[in-house]
């Protein structure tokens, strides 16, 4: 351990599971909790609720989840192709790489929403980008990353990732594990909300920032809103829905107001003597009072050194918004905040979605993000921090080999690229592979969930250990871990 | 997993409770904990009380022992071998069990616990239970009306309610709390039953009087109260899924438009008491009950709202599910890849059921004084597509549809009684030519007319604009040209540089032609309305000049289309003149196309009248277009035909019929659970053999026969329900800790369990206090802009995947996706939105002022009158001192700006009683 994390408040450590049930409540401190416990009883005589404790001891502590909505080329970012090039223009069956358009290798794809830009693009698209080798490990990436392949030591790159939903509702699958028409499933983020204990109890544990679609705006599903991620808006000044008054009112006369609400409920208290939902319901004020003192000084830039503002490129303003919002994870990491969950283009169908103009698109957009993440990763390895925060970059799809229109990529489900770093993750590895065009994962294949396992393991979770009566997850929801990525 | 080495003293805490949780494991294999619990997760299915394939039976031990058709299960065979471990452990895939696709193999650790359990002798308890027959199951049996037991606490209780609630206390050696104070019933009742606190006005009219001179009574003129509906409105909403549209933009995919016209008859029918079972038949086959009349159309929103723009089968698997979970408590979508694990629902029983669904299509039908379905109209089902055939999906997979058998409509074995009786419906003429309904060419008229009046309102301020700009023109004609640019300076409110009048007259002429083409238009499009209407009705009644009016029909749309082209060529016109240099030549290219146009219809206007020429009739309704073809474009037209497969009304009358073991206590156990908090049967969706048995199975089908006996009289329920003595018991814990101990849960009932008030309540309340909530009924949904500064009722706001209400959201609405019961989440975010919102702050204001108004003035009066409104209790000595404290300090803390600090305390107070938790809390 070599970073030292902040002074907790006055208490010590406390895990909120502890701290809440100080207070005569149940894990989630909620009445949801005691909820779900009185039916599990009915149900199984096997459950109890996590304790808030890892399984297993872990190696990292907290996530930062990059996600790229709309779909980030592989073939253009991590997993660079050269037989595209050679064979641009011609038709997939030209090459002699014919057979990836074999119908049983096609048969995993699910499509909900055959949204008319079809599927198959047989005209091959050259690559519209250059590659070099960067870093010890000499791993390539292309010239549109720049900063991250500074930073290529540091990264466990799968080259052989695969989904099955040819539409956006891939974005839900990437964060649940489930393809949208299975329905709603929680994300990994609250499933690590559930089985973890919090490390701040000042802050939120599961923070999300950035637009997210409507098909993916929610976390919790069954294990209940108290597992949704609390939106954070980079602004200290208003960070939180309902963060700060919105008729005047001074510090001061909300104070007094406060106490006195605190007063009343606990003189209530005596008609009601242990009543879980008295007990929840004053922990949450002052869980609520000071997330609203604490959020605007996690996110006050103020102290940070010019040098570092600059690293993360908040005086440019073409990545001002991302930068500020890497910057922000740092900082909430530092503060103990167990997953951040941000997106990145959202709205729409997300900004990444090049079917057309893919190089004016891809450019633009990796502008926006290469030198806020580059920074990121090198910002926490020089504050030792890396070493136990786990940065997930992922997308919900590749993109097509072939073209779309003049000059575009359609959506590509059958491989793609996510990379891994810190949090005991291995860095400097390639990981799996794709065919010679990029089309199919080959080798090592995983399904999103393995990206899940992975993450969980790293926390000291098991998913299995998280489950909940009634809701049967299915093997394809645990995923299994990649070991070859794992120090 | 190995342990690593700890970082971090925290990690040291850790690895202390990994061995010591490890510890315990390791002292053998116990059977009923490790060895019973996996057989039956991975083997009862088809190996226990629902199946007994190959003869064998594992859920007891003897059984396991006796084995099936290929012998003993247990017992090592000559070479050594255990058939059980040897099945479980194969790696061929003929022999291994689970079979291929039917459940995950057994881990290596699994397979250990058997062999464990087995090598040790294969101990169990004697007195174990086998299964028994899914048939034997509580909700699959015939209900049958209980007696009512006799009181067995003398005194207590009021009602039948009470005596099988009694029966409880004994069995678990708990007894009642006492009644409530009258002002927590009185509270109570309110908001169960009409979703808000009482005004102070009827909070006045109960005041000193007893308890049993009001309550009853109180009770009556609630349950026929219009807020009633609005209430239990919504908690229908949640169960039947009540979803506004969504899509991606403007694109509409799920849901349907409008679709608010089924919530205001779910609201309406529980004001009107309309019998559950009535509801439930309109919702699910209305257009075959009903064809015709299209207040009762509304119902079948029910089945608008699982339109999906793109896929028919997860459109069908969601309608199956919760037609399921919703009217029968059963998971038929459990049975979707494969037979249902826990009950006699075989996977193609999944199909049978979505055999009734598969013709229904969604259309919207004209409604009164509105022809423009974009702005109203009836989102309804109907049967547009009879001859589809069903399939079964191998393993659930749409893509491995097995052709060989067509799937026909059918309900499970189990739950079959009498016959099916599916019977073609032949609609009326009204159904299948809906422009023929008496409103709807009127409603086109009436559409054209409103459109023409707005036409001639803008000419006419253009014709304004424009003589503005002539009258300027010619004087700045008579100025020196650099005259007018200090005067449109010195006007200071723009700082835009003039433009010069040469400019400005060429484009106010152009909108004006614009505009004047437009009037044209919409008088031509009137009269080509009018013409196809006269024609419509000669063709309908037969009339002798109908081939005359006919042509005069044809004609007059054809003068529309030349009305409409030589709009839109003034339209581009207009763009031309507006346009930069650099689009100019793009738009010469769409003023040719657009002149073009012009040129094809005033040829077409020329030419004679053929036989063969038509007019475009009057639309009555429109299919909802889907787009499962993915071809990039709408499916082609689904018509409407005038005969009904009959399929759903079959499925409706068996949901409803009497005889059902199902319907009526799901029903029942739905209202019981959203009065008192805690439901008869837990899984209020799951009654299966999956679900929880009920907590008081006789109250359950006591209630439940009462449903059926009132005739389906949701209000006599509740009347029921509120009036029985555990409806009224206190909540309070004080002196209770014998009962807390005996039964925490509160599974007996010995007090109330308190709830926490659904989101709509908490938000209706505090507009309510402030008495500004607006009561009033119906229409189209509040869209999330207005609902900042909106008062209507919560129910009224926006409500789908794309658009939620965030104040509501934070406490819970019901997720748009299936909501069989709120959650109660206590979450920091809550008490943000209680001491932040405006809504909070505005309301406390005007409370504090209310409050004062009538005369609570002194600083004593005003504390408990803010408490007794706010909460509904009295506030005791302590909380009067308590308040008084904080009101001098805010007197004291308040900034000069702040004149009136007696006032500002006074707002503060109310404030904070608005976040004590039991004004979010029903006692």
């Amino acid at each position: 351990m070599n970073f030292s994390r902040p002074a907790l408040p006055s208490k010590p450590a406390l895990s909120r599971r502890a701290f809440l049930s100080d207070l005569g409540m149940g894990f989630t401190g909620l009445a949801l909790g005691a909820m779900l416990e009185r039916e599990s009883r009915a149900s199984s005589a096997l459950w109890t609720p996590p304790t808030g404790l890892p399984h297993f001891p872990p190696k990292a502590r907290s996530v930062i989840w990059l996600f790229m909505n709309g779909g980030v080329s592989h073939m253009e970012s991590f997993d660079p192709k050269p037989m595209l090039s050679k064979y641009g223009g011609k038709s997939i069956s030209e090459t002699p790489f014919a057979d990836v358009q074999d119908p049983k290798k096609l048969a995993l794809e699910r499509l909900v929403v055959p949204d008319g830009n079809g599927n198959q693009r047989n005209k091959i698209f050259p690559l519209q980008v250059g590659f070099q080798k960067h870093g010890q490990s000499g791993i390539e990436v292309s010239d549109w990353f720049p900063n991250i392949a500074r930073n290529v030591d540091k990264l466990a790159v799968v080259r052989s990732m695969y989904t099955t939903d040819s539409n956006h509702g891939a974005q839900t699958q990437f964060h649940s594990g489930r393809h949208m028409v299975d329905g709603s499933f929680p994300t990994l983020g609250a499933w690590v909300h559930y089985g973890l204990g919090s490390l701040n109890d000042n802050l939120p544990q599961f923070i999300s920032i950035g637009t997210r679609e409507y098909w993916n705006n929610k976390d919790g599903h069954y294990l209940g809103p108290a597992h949704d991620a609390v939106p954070l808006r980079i602004d200290p000044s208003n960070p939180l829905d309902f963060g700060k008054p919105e008729r005047p009112f001074s510090p001061a006369a909300q104070g007094i107001g406060l106490d006195l609400v605190r007063e009343l409920n606990t003189l209530r208290g005596v008609e009601y003597p242990a009543d879980p939902m008295m007990s929840a319901r004053i922990a949450s004020y002052e869980l609520a009072f000071r997330m609203q003192r604490s959020m605007p000084e996690a996110l006050d830039f103020s102290k940070e050194s010019a040098e570092t503002k600059a690293l993360y490129g908040i005086d440019q303003p073409h990545c001002r918004d991302f930068g500020s919002q890497m910057l922000a994870a740092r900082r909430l990491v530092e503060r103990g905040v167990r997953f951040i969950q941000i997106q990145h283009g959202g709205g729409g169908a997300g900004a990444w979605d090049a079917h057309g103009g893919l190089k004016a698109n891809h450019s633009k957009l990796a502008l926006q993000v290469d030198q806020p993440i580059g920074a990121l990763l090198a910002d926490l390895e020089r504050r030792g921090m890396l070493e136990e925060t786990l940065v997930v970059f992922a997308t919900e799809f590749g993109r097509t080999p072939g073209t779309q229109g003049a000059d575009g990529r359609d959506h590509h489900i059958f491989g793609f690229s996510v990379w891994m770093a810190g949090g005991g993750i291995k860095g400097g590895v390639v990981h799996g592979a794709t065919d010679e065009l990029g089309f199919h994962a080959v080798e090592n294949r995983h399904y999103v969930t393995d990206v899940h396992a992975t993450i969980l393991q790293q926390l000291g979770l098991d998913s299995r250990k998280l489950e909940i009566p009634g809701r049967k997850r299915l093997e394809i929801d645990h995923g299994k871990p990649i070991p070859e990525i794992i120090a | 997993m190995h342990p690593r080495i700890p970082h971090l003293p925290f990690w040291l805490l850790f690895l202390a409770g990994f061995f010591f949780g490890m510890a315990p494991g390791y002292a053998g294999v116990d059977y009923l904990k490790n060895v019973k619990p996996l057989l039956q997760e991975r083997c009862y299915s088809c190996h226990g009380g629902l199946k007994q394939k190959g003869g064998l039976r594992l859920d007891t031990a003897v059984l396991l022992r006796k084995g099936g058709e290929s012998g003993d299960a247990l017992s090592k065979d000559k070479a050594g071998k255990v058939r059980l471990l040897e099945r479980v452990s194969s790696t061929d895939p003929e022999e291994h069990m689970p079979p291929k696709h039917e459940g995950e193999r057994f881990t290596a650790a699994q397979i250990q616990i058997l062999r464990e359990w087995i090598e040790a002798g294969a101990s169990a308890p004697v007195e174990e239970k086998a299964e028994s027959d899914p048939r034997e199951h509580w909700a699959f049996r015939a209900r049958v009306r209980p007696a009512i037991p006799a009181a067995v606490l003398g005194g207590w209780g009021r009602n039948a309610v009470d005596a099988f609630v009694g029966q409880g206390y004994v069995a678990g050696g708990v007894g009642p709390v006492g009644e409530a104070p009258p002002e927590v019933l009185l509270r109570r009742l309110y908001l169960d039953l009409v979703g808000v606190p009482p005004t102070l006005k009827e909070m006045t009219a109960v005041e000193g009087i007893p308890v049993a001179e009001w309550y009853e009574a109180t009770v009556e003129s609630l349950l026929a109260d219009p807020r009633h509906g609005q209430r239990w409105g919504r908690h229908w909403m949640d169960i039947w899924r009540y979803s506004d549209w969504w899509g991606l933009g403007a694109q509409l995919r799920n849901s349907q438009k409008h679709i608010w016209h089924w919530r205001d008859w779910i609201i309406e029918s529980i004001n009107a008491d309309t019998p559950y079972d009535e509801m439930v038949r309109l919702m699910l086959a209305a257009d075959e009950i009903a064809p015709s009349d299209p207040q009762k159309l509304r119902a079948t929103g029910f089945l608008a709202r699982n339109w999906f723009l793109f896929n028919r089968n997860s459109w069908l698997e969601e309608t199956v599910e919760h037609v399921g979970k919703g009217f029968l408590g059963l998971t038929f979508n459990c049975a979707k890849c494969h037979d249902h694990k826990y009950d006699p629902i075989s996977q193609t029983d999944f199909y049978k059921m979505r055999a009734f669904f598969e013709p229904y299509h969604v259309r919207m039908d004209v409604v009164p004084g509105e022809g423009n379905l974009e702005r109203d109209g009836i989102p309804r089902a109907y049967d547009g597509a009879p001859e589809v055939a069903t399939f079964r999906f191998v393993r659930g997979e749409e893509s491995n549809a097995d052709k060989s058998v067509r799937i026909l409509p059918g309900v499970p074995a189990i739950l079959s009684f009498g016959t099916l009786a599916i019977h073609p419906v032949s609609l009326p003429v009204l159904a299948s030519q809906p422009e023929r309904q008496p409103w709807v060419l009127d409603a086109h008229l009436a559409g054209a007319k409103k459109a023409m009046e707005a036409a001639g309102v803008l000419l006419e301020k253009q014709s304004e604009k424009l003589a503005a700009a002539e009258k300027k023109a010619s004087e700045a004609k008579a100025l020196p040209v650099n005259a007018v640019i200090p005067e449109a300076s010195s006007a200071g409110a723009s700082k835009a540089p003039a433009v010069s009048p040469e400019k400005v007259l060429p484009e106010a002429r152009a909108e004006w032609k614009v505009a004047e083409l437009a009037a044209a238009l919409a008088r031509a499009e009137l009269g080509s309305i009018e013409a196809r209407a006269v024609a419509m009705r000669a063709r309908w009644d037969g009339l002798p000049n109908e081939p005359e009016l006919k042509g005069l029909a044809i004609r007059a749309e054809r003068e529309a289309a030349v009305a409409r082209t030589r709009h839109a060529a003034a339209d581009v016109a207009l763009l031309q003149i507006r346009a930069a240099p650099e689009k100019k030549a793009a738009i010469a290219t769409q003023a040719k196309t657009a002149e073009d146009a012009l040129a094809k219809a005033l040829a077409a206007n020329a030419a004679p009248v053929q036989p063969a020429d038509v007019y475009t009739s009057l639309y009555g309704a429109k299919w909802t277009p889907t787009r499962f073809l993915s071809s990039a474009k709408d499916d082609p037209d689904v018509p409407f035909p005038s005969l009904s497969t009959g399929r759903r009304k079959a499925l409706a009358e068996w949901i409803t019929d009497p005889r059902h073991p199902l319907t009526a206590r799901v029903a029942a156990n739905h209202l019981w659970a959203r009065h008192m908090g805690i439901p008869l049967a837990v899984n209020t969706f799951e009654f299966g053999r999956k679900g929880a048995a009920p907590t008081q199975p006789e109250l359950l089908d006591w209630l439940a026969s009462e449903l059926v006996e009132s005739g389906w009289s949701m209000k006599h329920l509740h009347r029921l329900i509120v009036n029985s003595a555990a409806y009224r018991m206190s909540s309070s814990l004080a002196g209770a800790e014998a009962a807390v101990a005996r039964d925490p849960d509160n599974a007996r009932l010995w007090r109330r369990t308190p709830l926490r008030l659904e989101a709509e309540a908490v938000r209706d309340s505090i507009l309510s206090l402030a008495g500004e909530l607006d009561l009033s009924h119906g229409g189209a949904s509040i869209p999330a802009a207005a609902q900042a500064e909106s008062k209507r009722r919560s129910l009224y706001f926006y409500h789908s995947n794309n658009e939620r209400n965030l104040f509501l959201t934070t406490f819970d609405e019901a997720a748009v996706k299936e909501c069989y019961r709120r959650d109660e989440s206590i979450v920091p975010q809550q008490a943000l939105a209680l001491t932040n919102s405006r809504l909070v702050h505005d309301a406390a204001l005007r409370i504090a002022g209310l409050l004062f108004k009538t005369g609570a003035t002194g600083e004593e009066a005003f504390i408990r009158s803010a408490y007794s409104y706010v909460l509904g209790i009295k506030a005791s000595g302590a909380e009067i001192v308590a308040c008084s404290r904080a009101m001098e300090a805010w007197r004291r803390a308040a900034l000069p700006a702040e004149k009136d600090a007696h006032a500002m305390a006074r707002v503060n107070l109310v404030w904070a009683l608005l976040n004590h938790n039991d004004f979010v809390t029903l006692r």
